[in-house]
């Protein structure tokens, strides 16, 4: 990512006020599966201070890529909102064979889902209530 | 006239009546399943319990028990609140909790029933019976692990319909409601067992899983398909009619319906018209309202036009049309399209004078060419009704398979002049004879020779009117009220060769005869009419308009209108008003009640609900003479008309019921 | 109860049966029925045709006989009622057979007095023959049916036969019941109990015990 738009933009990765708190408080814990860095406070007085985490460990995450909160995947959701202390990898037992792999929100991407009828998948649809067939001269 | 005490209140029943139609009379409900009121008393169901004093000490099924002088009745007692609870219990011990799934669901008796009499829960936990389904046909849909074994319908099909093709094999648990083989059901009032079953077993195949009762706006209207002027309730969700059932009226249908008026309203909402074609070069291409009206005036209709009503118009719609013709100076109007040309002077004439209620009193018929069963199906449980109170019926005719015991008198429609003696000693000697000319007998002369039978047999006597004339189209006895009716016929307007030819759904017209004129279909599905015409105006049908019909028995009755008409199609009058202004004419009116009450200013027995008062019968003309073999103009069914033909379920009726094509579905 | 159902409607079975029609003697009996009621009411002598067709058919077979679908519908025709009440009227009784049965349709007394007099060892006597419940037995002698009462409880168990009773059985009497039947020969019907006539007590009678050998006057002891 240039220089340029790390200074100006802000929706991908850690703006530079974030890096530079990451850098100097934030003690690297684990990545995830997308590239996601996930980051808790090194300095046990760093505790959060509001809502109902008072007094709980600071933890946060940076995206690789698009900051979209659905790229967590849920094993990390879970230690990033204190459900579990330990990382999800030591915690969590082994990912079954049928579990699928994780994947994030497609609304409003190219992947997202069109019901039946959408004009994206065409335009047609069931039968419904008032539907009529045209008569036509042929 | 006994007196009962029903729940502590006295009255006076009818002689005859029983128990339960005692505690009716009082105001009493009395739950029931097999009991009906048109059908035999079967008292198999038991739900109707009640108790009465005298008798013995336990509860008795009030619909089979007479109510005699001095009788006790208590329906509100713990004794007959146990009694129901238990009834209950024991018929849903084999009856599937499926209401979620059931088409029934929100119409059906068994499911009020127990909420309201039966007990809270269920003390039963052993397996259920399930038995296999039964086919009976593209109508009817069975599920029969719900049967009840009421038996409303085998009793139907026996009693009403006449056609014993409905009955209970095995017994005791095993019971099963079947038809022979699993023959499909095919006589025409079939469908009809659907409304009688007061729970899901049997429903209608075409409208399974359509819709929920509690959805559709319902609309009372009046069946088109024949000239019996059924009285039915469409039922819509938003812009569809999903669904027709009939309404009770005894003088009509009683609580009857034709299989074709039931089903055929799948058709409106295929093949419609919803735009406006012109023939351009040969070819019927869409267009715009105005150039279609400019096309007409540029035909110069003036003074030369003609207006041709179809079967399925009402009389608003062929008064519009007629104040339009009269504003151009013409009055080529005519609704027989066929070329009959029989004489409408008296409308007396052509009138079912007798009534549908009456005929039933009827104790010698002679029919005249119709087959009443196809031609008007709900007059043909009349007839039967009539037979079955010892009325001799003779009919002159091709053979056809009446349900009733007639006496057929050969095809050649000149036996009216040489009467077989079995004809005058019945009539001679009948109290009530009636006379019913169809269609077919029309069309051989046979009109004036059935006025003169009328006289030969005093056929109208004190209190009685025999002489009847059956019709076949729902617009018919209003478009002869109306005027539309030539001497000569639809031949007449075709030597008049008119500019323009407005055509009200007219599709059983010979276009051909036409070749000169302008042909303007104004009409709701495409079919023959609106292939062979110069311009298509798209209309509405009728359940899509507010209208007057007039049955035949000249019975005057309005259908309201239920769902709005698709795309481009509008209610025929606004068309025709339209046109009066392209044309520069005034027709009188600006809206549908200025149309009404100049159609009833005109003609003012249209303005009356009920029947209309022709007069007497005129005298019979001796020098008509009817001959030839009479051939029934309905050669299908289900195909009568442009709705039906356009109905995916009469198409299906029609292929594997008349034709007999292998349509049967695999066992579901 | 019995289970039943209907022999299917196969191109076997209405070539078959499809050109059943009475006999000579059987129509003379038919019409003679018939003529028991009032004109237009011959629809009432649909039980007993269907029993003499199902005779007929028993003859043709050598059979106890049985109803298939073209006879009932012939029958139908026959006295013009239209074919699903006379299968109503088929389906409805267990004498009429709507499968095919054996020469001898041992129909074996279920119900309670039976069976505590000893129903069960009957079937079982039965079943060590051969015979299957519902079925036709390889020779085509024996079809098993377990019927409820037949009202012989005064004399159970007992076993019905064709249309003889074999009552007061053990398992050997009904042997030998069944072997003189295999055997073609004519077992005497009623109670096998040596020494009793009917179904009076057994050990003699209890009561009116004068008119065993005379018509005696009992009206002196009023």
């Amino acid at each position: 990512m240039s220089f340029l738009g790390k200074i100006f933009t802000w929706w991908n990765g850690a703006t530079i006020g974030t890096s530079l708190f990451t850098m100097r408080r934030g003690e690297k814990v684990g990545t995830d599966a997308q590239g996601n860095t996930y980051y808790r406070s090194r300095n046990k007085r760093d505790m959060t201070t509001a809502g109902s985490y008072i007094g709980a460990e600071r933890r946060w995450v940076i995206y690789e890529g698009a900051n979209d909160a659905s790229r967590v995947p849920p094993e990390w959701h879970g230690w990033l909102h204190g459900s579990f202390d330990d990382v999800p990898e030591s915690y969590l037992p082994p990912a079954k064979i049928w579990e699928t792999e994780y994947v994030p929100n497609a609304t409003g991407t190219a992947d997202a889902y069109r019901p039946q009828g959408a004009l994206e998948r065409g335009g047609k649809r069931v039968k419904a209530v008032g539907d009529y067939e045209a008569w036509t001269p042929e | 006239m006994p007196k009962v005490t029903v729940d502590g209140q006295e009255i006076e029943v009818p002689n005859g009546a029983t128990v339960l139609q005692a505690c009716e009379l009082a105001g009493k409900e009395i739950p029931r399943f097999c009991y009906h009121e048109r059908l035999s008393i079967a008292g198999n169901c038991r739900m109707c319990l009640v108790e009465v004093k005298p008798g013995p000490p336990k509860p008795q099924a009030s619909c089979a028990l007479p109510a005699t002088d001095g009788q006790e009745i208590r329906t509100d007692t713990d004794m007959v609140k146990t009694a129901r609870e238990g009834v209950m219990e024991f018929l849903l011990i084999n009856h599937p909790l499926d209401c979620p799934i059931c088409d029934q669901g929100g119409e059906c008796d068994l499911q009020d029933q127990s909420m309201m009499y039966g007990r809270g829960a269920t003390r039963y936990e052993e397996n259920k019976r399930a038995v296999t389904e039964k086919y009976m046909g593209p109508l009817i849909k069975t599920i029969m692990t719900r049967c009840i074994h009421c038996t409303r319908c085998v009793r139907f099909s026996e009693e009403i319909a006449g056609v014993d093709e409905i009955g209970a094999i095995y017994r005791g648990e095993d019971m099963q409601i079947t038809t022979y083989l699993e023959q499909a059901a095919s006589h025409e009032l079939s469908a009809n067992v659907i409304d009688l079953c007061p729970v899901g077993a049997l429903t209608s195949r075409p409208y399974a899983f359509e819709a929920r009762p509690w959805e559709l706006k319902k609309t009372w209207s009046i069946d088109v398909s024949d000239a019996v002027g059924a009285n039915i309730r469409l039922d819509s969700r938003g812009r569809e009619v999903m669904r027709a059932l009939p309404r009770i009226n005894d003088a009509v249908n009683e609580e009857w319906l034709s299989d074709k008026g039931r089903y055929q309203v799948d058709g409106l909402s295929r093949r419609r018209l919803d735009k406006v074609y012109i023939r351009k070069d040969g070819k019927l291409v869409p267009a715009e309202w105005n150039e279609a009206f400019a096309a007409i005036a540029a035909a110069n209709p003036k003074g030369s036009i003609a207006a041709v009503a179809g079967d399925l118009v009402d009389c608003e719609t062929m008064f519009a049309a007629k104040a339009l013709l009269g504003a151009l100076g013409s009055d080529h109007l005519e609704g027989r399209q066929t070329g009959l040309d029989y004489d409408c002077s008296n409308l007396a004439a052509v009138n079912f004078n007798s009534t549908f209620e009456g005929i039933e009193n009827a104790d010698a018929i002679l029919i005249v060419g119709s087959q009443v069963r196809w031609e008007a199906a709900l007059v043909n449980v009349r007839l039967r009704k009539a037979a079955k109170r010892g009325a001799k019926i003779f009919v002159v005719g091709p053979q056809w398979d009446t349900t009733y015991p007639a006496t057929f008198l050969g095809e050649d429609a000149a036996v009216l002049h040489d009467l077989p003696q079995a004809i005058t000693e019945a009539f001679s000697k009948a109290e009530r004879p009636a006379v019913i000319v169809g269609g077919g007998g029309l069309a051989k002369g046979a009109l004036h020779p059935a006025l003169a039978f009328a006289e030969q047999f005093n056929l109208v006597r004190e209190g009685w009117n025999g002489f009847n004339v059956l019709h076949m189209a729902a617009s018919r006895m209003g478009g002869l009220m109306l005027g539309y009716a030539q001497k000569g016929g639809i031949g007449n307007i075709a030597k008049a060769k008119p500019n323009v030819l407005i055509s009200l759904g007219a599709d059983e017209l010979d276009y051909g005869a036409f070749a000169d004129s302008l042909k303007v279909y104004i009409g709701h599905h495409g079919d023959a009419g609106a292939h062979a015409a110069d311009i298509i105006l798209p209309g509405a049908s009728y359940a899509e308009k507010d209208g007057t019909y007039v049955n035949t028995e000249g019975r005057v009755q309005f259908a309201e209108k239920a769902v709005f008409a698709p795309g481009d199609a509008r209610e025929d009058w606004t068309i025709l008003r339209a046109m009066a202004d392209a044309l520069d004419v005034s027709v009188g009116f600006d809206s549908f009640a200025e149309l009404q009450s100049a159609m009833i200013a005109a003609v003012p027995a249209l303005g009356e609900e009920g029947l209309a008062d022709f007069g007497q019968l005129p005298n019979a003309d001796a020098s008509i003479r009817a001959s030839g073999a009479i051939s029934y103009p309905i050669a299908d069914f289900y195909m009568t008309n442009v709705v039906a033909r356009a109905s995916a379920t009469m198409q299906r009726c029609s292929s594997e019921l008349l034709h007999h094509d292998d349509l049967k579905e695999a066992a579901e | 109860m019995a289970d039943r159902s209907l022999a299917p409607d196969t191109p076997e079975l209405r070539e078959r049966w499809g050109g059943f029609a009475f006999t000579e003697a059987n129509k003379a009996h038919a019409d003679k029925v018939i003529a028991r009621y009032p004109d237009g009411r011959q629809k009432s002598a649909v039980m007993p045709l269907l029993d003499l067709a199902q005779r007929q058919v028993g003859a043709e077979t050598d059979t106890q006989g049985w109803l298939p679908l073209p006879v009932i519908e012939y029958v139908a025709a026959y006295l013009d009622v239209p074919v699903i009440r006379v299968l109503e009227v088929a389906t409805f009784y267990f004498m009429y057979n709507l499968r095919p049965v054996g020469k001898y349709h041992v129909q074996v007394c279920g119900t309670t007095p039976c069976m505590l007099r000893g129903s069960d060892a009957i079937m079982e006597a039965c079943k060590a023959r051969g015979m299957k419940k519902g079925a036709v037995s390889e020779d085509g002698l024996w079809t098993l049916t377990e019927v409820e009462c037949m009202g012989s409880c005064a004399t159970a168990p007992m076993v019905q036969i064709n249309d003889g009773n074999y009552e007061d059985l053990t398992p050997e009497r009904l042997d030998a019941v069944l072997d003189a039947l295999a055997a073609g020969k004519d077992p005497k019907e009623g109670t096998q109990e040596p020494g009793r006539h009917t179904s009076e007590p057994s050990g003699g009678p209890t009561t009116l015990k004068e008119m065993v050998s005379e018509n005696h006057d009992y009206r002196s002891q009023w």
